[in-house]
């Protein structure tokens, strides 16, 4: 199985013995050793994965590395945080997401209507499986943990990824306030309840919700 | 390999920063002053409040007194824990003790009630008065610098209680014919580095590490009294929409244009 390690904060290391790595296109810095690289139709997810993409919205394009050796990658200097699955799944951006280990099986899934407000699109990536993956945030990537007792909410903009059995719903402060435009500036969110762990960034995308 | 920190509310600092860009402010059924849209995530019972809200009528007449930013800022109350961050910049927290500062407006994030933040004589800047912590962004980290001393626009974050920051420009760039010449074309070797704050007496400067400029917020028209700097009601004496600072002896914009 690869393994993962951060060269510095914003480049990912990769060491391969002849596996297999799915990374987002292009994002290849330098390597050492034999490497192969080749896109991936739909992100190796068949026909079906790519027609679900395509309709979704939710277009990611990857490509297989393969080889021996040492392979890099970083993507505008974005920071880089590892996540390592025990056969559990990873939701992340499909925009956030770097690479990840080639056993583990990608997809996408419906967010419910959070994604509306989000301007993510209504439906994310999933990684499922087990083995390593590294995602990118803006600034580094705060991971906050998420337990029942302390359930927690997250600015649309910010959230790139969450981890383990949480439930989402959005969250509106909008009332009658906000078209005076009085409003509380922080209209939605994402309130994340159950057991799990939550990757935010220090910045914040543009969001439908976000001027309001 | 390391893996990320988890963090959750136990181990969360209070009023600390997480990392360089992000900071954590910790609410017990405390109020905090913050600008729109700079909150990331919270644990709690937060609510968000625009100014403007009946409730907190006092809470303005105290600590709030620039009526052009109110649609940018809004109060947190509750309790819990609340990260903000602004675009991946460098957030630092500073604590002022009857003390004064003056920032650029767009780099303040958040600040205490038991400040009051009034709007600056010079214009697009906002000033703090009191006793509390508040929340500024930076590109790149904060460095403090003693006056005298002059700085580059596009670096100034702030300054404490210096109190004359005027404009400086290099007196050779601005005379005689090559010196116009370069001013408007800035063919003729234009450094770029003509124009600088100056800072004099006592007090602390902010500067940044980079020249990029966090956007400026809109800091509106200041209402139209004459002697109001920024104010474009009043009709200004002669002179008074060119750029550059007029040197004794010369005379309208024309001959200074040609160098006369």
């Amino acid at each position: 199985m690869a393994t993962f390690r951060l060269q510095g904060s914003k480049v990912l290391a990769v060491d391969m013995t002849g596996d297999a790595v799915k990374a987002k296109n292009g994002s290849m810095v330098a390597y050492d050793g034999q490497m192969a690289f080749k896109k991936m139709t739909g992100g190796g997810e068949g026909i079906r994965g790519m027609v679900t993409r395509r309709l979704t919205g939710e277009q990611m394009t990857m490509m297989e590395v393969k080889g021996q050796g040492t392979c890099y990658f970083a993507d505008r200097a974005s920071e880089i945080s590892l996540v390592q699955l025990h056969g559990d799944k990873l939701y992340v951006e499909s925009s956030n997401l770097l690479c990840a280990d080639g056993g583990l099986r990608t997809g996408t899934t419906f967010t419910g209507l959070r994604g509306g407000a989000s301007g993510n699109g209504l439906f994310t990536t999933t990684v499922e499986g087990t083995g390593q993956a590294a995602i990118m945030s803006d600034g580094t990537a705060v991971v906050l943990r998420v337990t029942p007792q302390y359930p927690l909410s997250v600015d649309p903009g910010a959230y790139i990824a969450h981890q383990g059995n949480l439930r989402q719903d959005l969250q509106s402060g909008v009332t009658f306030r906000t078209f005076l435009g009085e409003g509380g500036g922080e209209a939605f969110q994402i309130r994340f309840e159950g057991d799990g762990v939550v990757y935010v960034q220090p910045s914040e995308r543009n969001t439908v919700g976000g001027d309001v | 390999m390391s893996t990320a920190v988890i963090h959750d509310p136990a181990t969360l600092p209070s009023d600390d920063n997480v990392n360089a860009y992000t900071f954590c402010v910790e609410l017990k059924g405390s109020q905090w002053f913050l600008q729109k849209g700079k909150m990331i995530a919270y644990y709690g019972r937060i609510d968000f409040n625009g100014i403007g809200h009946g409730r907190l009528d006092r809470l303005m007449r105290t600590s709030f007194h620039s009526p052009l930013h109110a649609s940018d800022w809004v109060v947190a109350e509750g309790s819990g824990k609340m990260l903000l961050a602004d675009r991946a910049f460098d957030v630092n927290s500073f604590d002022l003790d009857d003390g004064n500062l003056t920032i650029r407006s767009g780099n303040l994030l958040a600040y205490q009630p038991s400040l009051a933040l009034k709007q600056s004589i010079v214009p697009g800047f906002l000033t703090l008065i009191g006793t509390g912590k508040f929340v500024a962004a930076s590109n790149g980290p904060v460095v403090f610098m003693e006056p005298p001393i002059r700085v580059d626009p596009q670096a100034l974050v702030g300054w404490a209680d210096c109190p004359s920051p005027c404009h400086h420009y290099d007196h050779g760039y601005m005379t005689g014919v090559m010196g116009g010449v370069r001013a408007l074309t800035g063919f003729g070797g234009a450094s770029g580095e003509e124009h600088q704050f100056e800072f004099a007496g006592a007090g602390t400067v902010l500067l940044q590490s980079s020249e990029a400029l966090m956007p400026e917020q809109p800091t509106g028209a200041v209402g139209a009294e004459p002697g109001v700097p920024g104010s474009h009601g009043s009709a200004v004496p002669a002179g008074g929409h060119g750029s550059a600072p007029r040197l004794p002896g010369q005379l309208g914009d024309l001959q200074r244009r040609f160098g006369l």
